[in-house]
């Protein structure tokens, strides 16, 4: 009568199901990270994506895009809501004063678009990524190929390491201090590379260096051996194997530079600015001049601007934009990193 | 593969043979090889003396907050300002009093028109005792209210007059300095005016016994007053009388402490620079354009910062130990590839869109969660503020949890795969040997992760302004838990907000640095012990 016991069955045990559980603890936390991030980026892609795409073609609102901030007019005229940026609220008033308007608002920034914040934003990552590159991989290579190894080069290469955990803030003291202030360049785009630049050099270098020497010692020696100079064998051997590492830590300085507001806060970032970073009299004015931000636009739309529903468009609009630029940039030199690394093996 | 690298490397090597033949060849002492080694030198130079750069600038603006502080606080002592600061504490304290008994009156009138059911009229006819005792203890204020904005008019005045002084001198001795002739005589014209803090101090102190006099008697009404203390019927009420009452008791000693401290006041004690580091590392209130006087302490803020990364901490590590070692340890090989470089990609979420996401939703979202009525057993609950530590602390330990996440995947990864398998082998389960083996092993690394995670959630400048609430206080401990839900101002917080309004080389200026340099050896001494953590307890086989 008894029931065959099936002894390929899996049995329970209380430890196995312990064990199981905790799996699922364990798999519910990760999901849960997950989740966040996933409720985060759906409010921004779906309400920013309202303000940056419609329905009719050509599907994305240029405007929005290519326009300047300006400031949105709210108002009641015969019975009807307007809403309009300045320049067309000038023009309206302008052309039609038979009614009084009434419930009149206004909000600032909250019309118009943002691209001086995209074209400064841009302007600022390209900069100091190029300083920082040039800088960096340049101190790696020498710290890494040609310096004497000993107690004082360790010494230094510790200092830069400590130095890549200071605080952003620290670092936008430090450039207004001495940028800003000491050289007098004022707030400006200048100022802002080289701030941003000298954040990410300690990654920079550290990263480079790693990869620099993850390069086989027998590589070098085989070059020279053959009679390479030294110069040569790094050009040639070393510098072709190191290149993915160097791109990596290049995308971490990126991100880093695209996504930081602090430091540029006061060294390079200002709230409104009329005309575009072309627009100069003299070349040397390009440099010299502060620009709008992104991250920066972003932070005067949060703290100094109530939330409305005039306003959230803009403001959603703004993080999307910006969230997009940040991720395509990494996500471009990750694919980058990938490529190259696809033809280096040893 | 093979073609391709050929031909690529060809090229270069003819090139470089023409310029291996001439680089043996010495130009001005030198070969190319000897250039380019120095090019690449002169580089790293450049990098190690920005970086150098760095802790020289901090420490050159900076540097001059401590005497300027110290002189700063001597002028507060010298006009009496401290002086007068000793009597309006216990004007202070007795307006304290005097809010409580309006409250405890405002509570008591509800308790007997609604418990009671009496009417308006017969409520205040009730209370007519109690008003006149809250009028008798009011009225006993007056003299010493008067004595205090007196002496309040004229200390300012003093002060005011000394800074006028100060300014002037440092403009008139630029000017005579300068080349333009013009300058120069308008530099003759300004007068510095001399002010001779002995005799103000001493027109203060001829009041002085006016100043006792007055303290005593206000001692002597509160001994009478508290005497006579009016009855309430609510109990919450009689609760709190009985609070006011020990209020009244503090004030009167406080008023014969007051009293010895005027006598043995000392105008001319020296304000010591030790003294003046301490008023920065301890000082408990950061108070800035002030009309009175401007104190910076960093400990409300360094509380702020501590807290919510405290509390960023708490968050942040269960879920990132969590989530390294189900990455690590138990999740299929399509699950890894796409959670490990997901919760990478949350890293690159910069911090002020984060912010804007704590100000538009969480912290709304969290303040109508508080207001639940089954949650309102939680301490502090329901939120009276939207943007508060919590709020910014729940953001910075989502912000945290890609870093100590990698870190911690790092330490787990670099644990010997012998010791896992060593485990399963005497027949451990899982659970066994995750929490046997497999964290204690990478403990080191763990922690260490953990640190860099603190360092970097102290850094974090744009959440914290968005979300913290910036309120410059210390928050009230007493309410245990609920002190979380406290809106604060933070270290990184307070630099990104008022340097740009602070004028160069003041004061306050000199302050802000003196906190990014309290941030960049907070951050330092982080790093260091994550690195020495690493290296002490690393595992070997």
């Amino acid at each position: 009568m008894n029931r065959i016991e099936n002894i390929f069955l899996k049995r329970t045990t209380k430890a196995g199901q312990w064990e199981k559980c905790l799996g699922w603890a364990f798999r519910l936390t990760t999901y849960l990270i997950i989740l966040f991030a996933v409720l985060i980026f759906g409010e921004i892609f779906i309400k920013g994506g309202k303000q940056v795409f419609k329905t009719t073609p050509p599907f994305v609102e240029v405007d929005f895009l290519i326009e300047a901030p300006e400031t949105l007019h709210v108002f009641e005229h015969e019975g009807e809501e307007h809403r309009l940026g300045n320049s067309e609220y000038q023009v309206f008033i302008q052309s039609d004063k038979s009614n009084p308007i009434s419930n009149h608002s206004t909000y600032v920034y909250s019309a118009g678009g943002i691209f001086p914040c995209i074209v400064g934003t841009i302007l600022l990552v390209v900069g100091a990524i190029v300083i920082a590159l040039f800088l960096g991989i340049m101190s790696a290579i020498y710290l890494s190929e040609y310096s004497k190894q000993g107690a004082f080069i360790d010494s230094i290469r510790l200092g830069i390491v400590n130095l890549s955990g200071v605080p952003s803030i620290v670092f936008g003291l430090f450039g207004y201090a001495l940028f800003v202030q000491f050289f007098g360049w004022n707030v400006s785009l200048m100022a802002g590379w080289f701030t941003l630049a000298f954040m990410v050099l300690p990654i920079v270098i550290t990263a480079s260096e790693e990869s620099l020497r993850a390069v086989p010692m027998g590589f070098r020696e085989a070059s020279l051996a053959l009679g390479a100079t030294k110069w040569q064998s790094i050009r040639s051997v070393v510098l072709p194997y190191a290149t993915p590492g160097i791109l990596t830590s290049s995308i971490l300085g990126i991100t880093r530079i695209a996504g930081e507001t602090a430091p540029i806060m006061f060294t390079a970032a200002y709230v409104v600015r009329d005309e575009l970073p072309w627009q100069v009299e003299r070349l040397s004015d390009f440099f010299f001049q502060g620009v709008m931000a992104l991250p920066y636009h972003i932070y005067v739309l949060a703290a100094k601007i109530p939330q409305s529903e005039y306003t959230s468009g803009t403001q959603y609009g703004t993080c999307f934009v910006f969230l997009v630029v940040v991720l395509t940039i990494s996500l471009a030199s990750i694919l980058l990193r990938a490529h190259i690394r696809k033809n280096l093996k040893w | 593969m093979g073609a391709h690298t050929i031909e690529k490397k060809k090229e270069p090597m003819s090139f470089g043979q023409a310029l291996s033949s001439k680089s043996r060849r010495k130009f001005l002492g030198f070969t190319l090889d000897g250039y380019i080694e120095k090019f690449f030198m002169i580089a790293a130079s450049i990098a190690i003396v920005i970086l150098l750069l760095i802790i020289t600038f901090l420490f050159r603006e900076g540097a001059g907050f401590v005497p300027d502080y110290r002189s700063h606080i001597a002028l507060y002592r010298k006009a009496g300002l401290e002086y007068v600061d000793l009597i309006r504490q216990v004007e202070d304290e007795h307006k304290a009093v005097t809010r409580a008994l309006n409250q405890v009156r405002l509570q008591e009138f509800k308790y007997l028109t609604s418990e009671k059911g009496l009417s308006i009229s017969q409520a205040n006819e009730e209370l007519i005792a109690f008003d006149e005792f809250l009028k008798k203890y009011d009225g006993s204020r007056i003299k010493l209210s008067g004595l205090v904005s007196s002496l309040s008019a004229r200390v300012t005045d003093v002060k005011d007059r000394a800074i006028v002084a100060r300014d002037t001198a440092v403009a008139k001795k630029r000017f005579l300095q300068s080349s333009d002739p013009e300058g120069r005589a308008f530099g003759e014209s300004l007068e510095v005016e001399i002010i001779d803090f002995d005799e103000e101090t001493e027109a203060l102190r001829s009041q002085e016994s006016d100043i006792l006099e007055c303290n005593s008697a206000l001692e002597y009404d509160l001994r009478n007053l508290s005497a006579g203390l009016p009855r309430v019927q609510s109990p919450v009420g009689r609760k709190k009388v009985k609070a006011i009452a020990s209020g009244i008791g503090e004030i009167k000693e406080n008023i014969i402490e007051t009293n010895k401290k005027i006598e043995n006041y000392n105008f001319g004690e020296p304000v010591t620079l030790i003294s003046s580091i301490l008023g920065f590392v301890f000082g408990s209130s950061w108070v800035t354009q002030s009309f009175w006087q401007d104190w910076f302490g960093v400990i409300p803020l360094f509380t702020g910062s501590m807290m919510i990364s405290s509390l960023a901490l708490i968050v942040a590590v269960p879920f990132s130990v969590a989530a390294a070692i189900y990455v690590n340890q138990l999740a299929s090989q399509s699950e890894l590839n796409f959670i490990k470089p997901f919760i990478e990609f949350i890293g690159a979420i910069p911090s002020v869109v984060l912010g804007f996401f704590g100000v538009v939703v969480l912290g709304e979202a969290l303040r109508s969660v508080s207001q639940i009525e089954l949650l309102s057993w939680v301490p502090g609950f329901p939120m009276s503020e939207r943007l508060t530590i919590l709020t910014a602390g729940l953001l910075l330990a989502f912000m945290a949890i890609p870093t100590i996440f990698t870190l911690v995947e790092d330490a787990i990864n670099n644990v010997p795969n012998q010791f896992v398998e060593a485990s399963y082998a005497l027949g451990a389960n899982k659970i066994q040997t995750v929490f046997k083996i497999l964290i204690p092993s990478a403990l080191s690394g763990i922690i260490a992760a953990i640190l860099l995670g603190l360092g970097r959630v102290i850094g974090e400048t744009m959440v914290v302004l968005l979300c913290a609430g910036n309120r410059i206080q210390i928050p009230e401990f007493s309410l245990g838990l609920g002190a979380y839900l406290q809106p604060v101002h933070t270290m990184t917080g307070i630099i990104a907000q008022e340097m740009g309004e602070v004028a160069n080389g003041s004061l306050h200026y000199r302050a802000l640095f003196m906190v990014g340099l309290v941030l960049f050896f907070i951050s330092l001494m982080l790093n260091i012990a994550a690195q020495q953590i690493v290296r002490r307890f690393r595992v070997r086989i």
